[in-house]
């Protein structure tokens, strides 16, 4: 008998124990590493600072991320606030998922950021984040196997013939992904999309795609390579540069002399190679309990001295100016992703650009391996992505 | 009248009675928050167009007023000011300390410049409603202050309905004869008039039909057998009936709402009933060519392909394998055996992204060992043979094992004086193989063909893993193929979906094909 009531009390207790605090303001995020730590830090000063009023992190599997916030707001279990790139803005304002904020944010807090920064948040004439950190591709180089960086893509495919004669290919990243082959694309006057409308086979992208063929027939570039086979080859010194993004020195051994610095011009255009900018914001569910709470937690998490500790800490490359004083201005690597920043195209927000990914993906596998011309292949692509944006019973 | 005839019809009224009371309560609810939500727009929209007007709302309200034309922030377009016009004055929305009303007052008045007039529940949750109508000066917006209070659950009505149906019932067994199943059937209609009232005449006629069929029953004794059958087997539906549950929630219940996702579109969050269309667009081909992998039957041939080969493969060398450890010459039997069902303990994702790096172009296992014999290095992914060679080197590693399992169990049943017999005879290997080991082999090896012919056309990881369909799509089989319909074309699970309905039937039809051919077998089991 006793031993059933202390089950049903432990039973009892658990449950308490479990019922979500109702006070606090939830925040999900995929961070690991020093980037949750950062967070957590934050959150904690947060709370001593604000005990009525705490902020909850939950840390999630980065996997599955963006499926599990699009499953359980609408069901009202999910959180007040996220960190998420820019990429699924599309999707979710068009669910109804996302609250805009602009109705909070007046022209001084606007320009905590930089304006590119802030508008890779906006979407249909509304801001739906403020943005926490930015990240584009760079170019990644091992000094000791190069002593000066290309400026330009004609010096980079020069540097083949002695690099390849000691077995090192010049440079390594996935050459059939269109994240990584954008910097070309756009180099080369191109882009994936204009607005909702995808614009795949146009001149320029015929030309970007011809060139990547060349810097793999070439052997500039080896083929079949993706994410974790760039950062080996970079580490073992079978690839003298790396094009990737911040993530990427984390995964470069101590001990491997590098620097990082700015994407070469295409020489055929004379303009920079321009990737992607991502932009990761705290973006705030359209389902958040207590609203107000949630923006002054965006607006604390957001300012220059949390950015800074951010920079500082995680090597986030934030989009504040004005984080970046003391340790944060004198950081040689976030320097270099800022100086790219002046180069980056914004990252498609719209729906239709989820389509575009596999087709252009397999497209460009077929371009760089020489099985169909860049024209064709192209061709092949707009006509898929064309397929895949009809609903079906028409339109 | 006998009392087993007055316990027989309350039973019956009782247990068809409760689950039609449910039914109708749940219709009432849902009236009932239709109503509350229509007289919340009403409100709203009254006081939006006495604020227009520039009286006093006539209902309570968290905000009101008319608010004014959007200003620009010079630096960024998506940022705007706005003011609203209240009874004391005008006020400024918005900023990093502004109220939470204010907010919905704000956000009505853009969703006015984007759509006009509007009114609605907000989609907060909070069952309040909003509405805006134009003015001279800008939208009057007008928030209600609360959810209208929903109506109580009539529960006398339904105490009262309880109390006709069992007099009614009760009445008619009384009776006898005929009136017995007379009496059940008009008690348990007595639902049909709040059915009606609260879902329509479709429902209440739905209700009396369940009710005259309820009466028929009873009286033709259909419930009795039932009753009788349910206590017979008392005990064993007790044990049946968690498992029973447990299929219904996770399988019935999935493949019901797969099988009808088949027949929506789904385009950025909204779903639309296309009828058989998405079947139509697959099984037509959709416009594109033969040879194209956005065409079922391209696709549907390199699934069938894809499975032949392999199980070929799979029963071929697990068979010869199990013959091999057969002999009496071969030592370490044991040690051989789990060295041969190595590859089958490992998990297949495992498996597949090992050799998947064994297939890499530059810098994979097999290029280098083809480049030691001073071969050409083979970019696998890059020409549909050489993608479609590699996926089944990889299943075929991943299936012999099971085949040869299931081959050493039908073996160690031939008995061995048998085949003694047999050489005695003057038997060659071959006949020897043919009429004696063949013929106990088929009996078990049958189903398991059938299994992994169903493993195999299903075989999602290492078609996923090895070549992820490259080149352009062309070696994927029918269940990546759905995959890429839900995750990778803009999320059209409607597609999705009907292509694994077709998924299913292609099996269901195999597996009775399978069945038929296998049963003959069974039944010459030795």
């Amino acid at each position: 008998m006793s031993r059933a009531v202390a089950g049903v009390a432990a039973l009892v207790a658990l449950v308490g124990g479990c019922r979500r605090d109702d006070a606090a303001v939830t925040l999900w995020h995929a961070y690991t590493k020093d980037e949750r730590a950062a967070l957590e830090a934050q959150a904690e000063a947060w709370n001593q600072d604000h005990p009525e009023q705490r902020v909850e992190l939950v840390a999630m599997p980065y996997d599955g991320f963006g499926d599990k916030l699009t499953s359980a707001i609408p069901n009202g279990n999910g959180p007040d606030l996220f960190i998420y790139s820019q990429d699924r803005l599309g999707d979710w304002t068009a669910a109804g998922l996302l609250e805009p904020i602009e109705f909070w944010i007046d022209d001084a807090t606007a320009g905590r950021f930089t304006a590119e920064a802030l508008a890779g948040l906006a979407y249909h004439g509304s801001l739906w984040g403020l943005p926490v950190a930015v990240k584009s591709l760079a170019l990644f180089v091992r000094t000791d196997l190069v002593s000066t960086p290309p400026t330009t893509t004609d010096a980079l495919v020069a540097m083949a013939p002695t690099l390849r004669a000691r077995g090192v290919y010049p440079l390594a990243y996935p050459v059939d992904d269109l994240y990584a082959h954008a910097p070309w694309l756009h180099g080369f006057g191109g882009a994936a999309m204009d607005g909702d409308t995808p614009t795949i086979a146009t001149a320029p992208a015929v030309a970007a795609a011809a060139f990547a063929r060349e810097l793999v027939a070439r052997e500039v570039v080896p083929r079949d390579v993706d994410g974790a086979l760039t950062a080996t080859l970079f580490a073992e010194g079978k690839a003298a540069m790396a094009m990737s993004g911040p993530w990427f020195v984390a995964d470069i051994p101590a001990g491997v002399p590098y620097v990082i610095t700015t994407l070469p011009v295409v020489s055929a255009t004379g303009r920079p190679a321009a990737p992607y900018l991502g932009a990761e914001g705290i973006l705030m569910s359209a389902r958040a309990g207590d609203k107000d709470a949630a923006i002054a937690v965006a607006l604390a998490f957001t300012t220059d001295a949390a950015a800074r500790r951010r920079a500082e800490r995680a090597h986030q490359v934030v989009p504040n100016p004005g984080a970046y004083v003391g340790d944060a201005g004198r950081d040689a690597n976030l320097a270099a992703f800022r100086r790219q920043l002046d180069d980056t195209v914004a990252m498609p927000v719209s729906p239709a650009m989820r389509a575009v990914w596999t087709p252009y993906k397999n497209a460009l596998g077929q371009i760089v391996t020489g099985a169909a011309t860049p024209a064709a292949a192209l061709e092949r692509a707009a006509r898929d992505i064309a397929t895949y944006a009809r609903t079906a019973g028409g339109s | 009248m006998s009392r087993v005839d007055l316990r027989r019809a309350l039973r019956d009224v009782a247990v068809i009675g409760a689950l039609l009371s449910v039914g109708v309560l749940a219709v009432f609810v849902r009236a009932r928050n239709l109503d509350a939500t229509a007289a919340s727009v009403r409100h709203a929209r009254a006081a939006a167009i006495a604020v227009a007007a520039g009286d006093a709302p006539v209902v309570a309200t968290a905000a009101a007023g008319v608010v004014g034309p959007p200003r620009q922030s010079p630096r960024h377009d998506f940022l705007r000011r706005r003011t609203v016009m209240t009874a004391t004055g005008p006020r400024p929305l918005g900023g990093p300390t502004a109220p939470a009303v204010d907010k919905l007052l704000y956000d009505a008045a853009g969703r006015f410049d984007r759509d006009g007039a509007f009114a609605g529940l907000l989609s907060d949750g909070t069952g309040r409603a909003v509405a805006a109508v134009a003015t001279p000066r800008g939208p009057a917006i007008a928030i209600t202050a609360a959810a209208e209070p929903r109506a109580p659950l009539p529960w006398l009505a339904v105490l009262g309905l309880i109390g006709v149906t069992l007099v009614v019932a009760g009445a008619g067994a009384s009776l006898g004869g005929r009136a017995r199943g007379v009496g059940v059937g008009l008690g348990l209609a007595a639902w049909a008039l709040p059915a009606t009232a609260w879902g329509g005449w479709p429902l209440g006629l739905a209700v009396a039909a369940v009710a005259a069929a309820a009466g028929w029953a009873h009286a033709v004794g259909a419930t009795d057998r039932v009753g009788a059958s349910v206590r017979a087997h008392r005990v064993a539906l007790s044990f049946l009936g968690p498992a029973g549950v447990a299929m219904i929630v996770l399988v019935v219940v999935p493949f019901a709402v797969g099988l009808a996702l088949g027949f929506y579109d789904h385009h950025h969050g909204t779903w639309t009933f296309v009828g058989l269309d998405n079947f139509r667009r697959i099984l037509s081909g959709d416009g594109h060519g033969l040879s194209d992998p956005l065409n079922f039957w391209f696709i549907l041939g390199v699934t069938l392909a894809w499975t032949f080969v392999n199980v070929v493969l799979h029963v071929g060398i697990g068979t010869l394998l199990a013959l091999a450890l057969r002999q009496r010459w071969l030592k370490a039997k044991g040690l051989w055996r789990v060295l041969l069902i190595v590859p089958w303990a490992v998990p297949n994702y495992i498996t597949a992204l090992i050799w998947k790096g064994m297939f890499a172009g530059e810098y994979g296992a097999v290029n280098s060992i083809l480049a030691g014999l001073g071969l050409d290095r083979v970019s696998w992914f890059s020409s549909w043979a050489t993608a479609f060679s590699a996926n089944v080197t990889t299943n075929t590693w991943l299936g012999f094992p099971f085949m040869m399992v299931v081959a050493l169990g039908a073996l160690e049943s031939i008995p061995r004086e048998l085949e003694e017999a047999a050489e005695v005879d003057g038997a060659t290997a071959w006949q020897r193989f043919r009429e004696i080991t063949l013929p106990h082999l088929r009996p078990a090896l049958g189903p398991a063909i059938v299994l992994g012919s169903i493993w195999t056309f299903n075989m999602f990881n290492v078609i996923e893993l090895v070549s992820g369909g490259k080149p352009g799509g062309s070696t994927d089989i029918l269940v990546t193929d759905a995959y890429r319909w839900a995750f990778e074309r803009g999320e059209q699970y409607g597609m999705a979906a009907a292509l694994g309905t077709l998924i299913f039937l292609l099996l269901l039809g195999w597996t009775l094909i399978g069945r038929a051919l296998t049963r003959g077998d069974e039944e010459a089991r030795p």
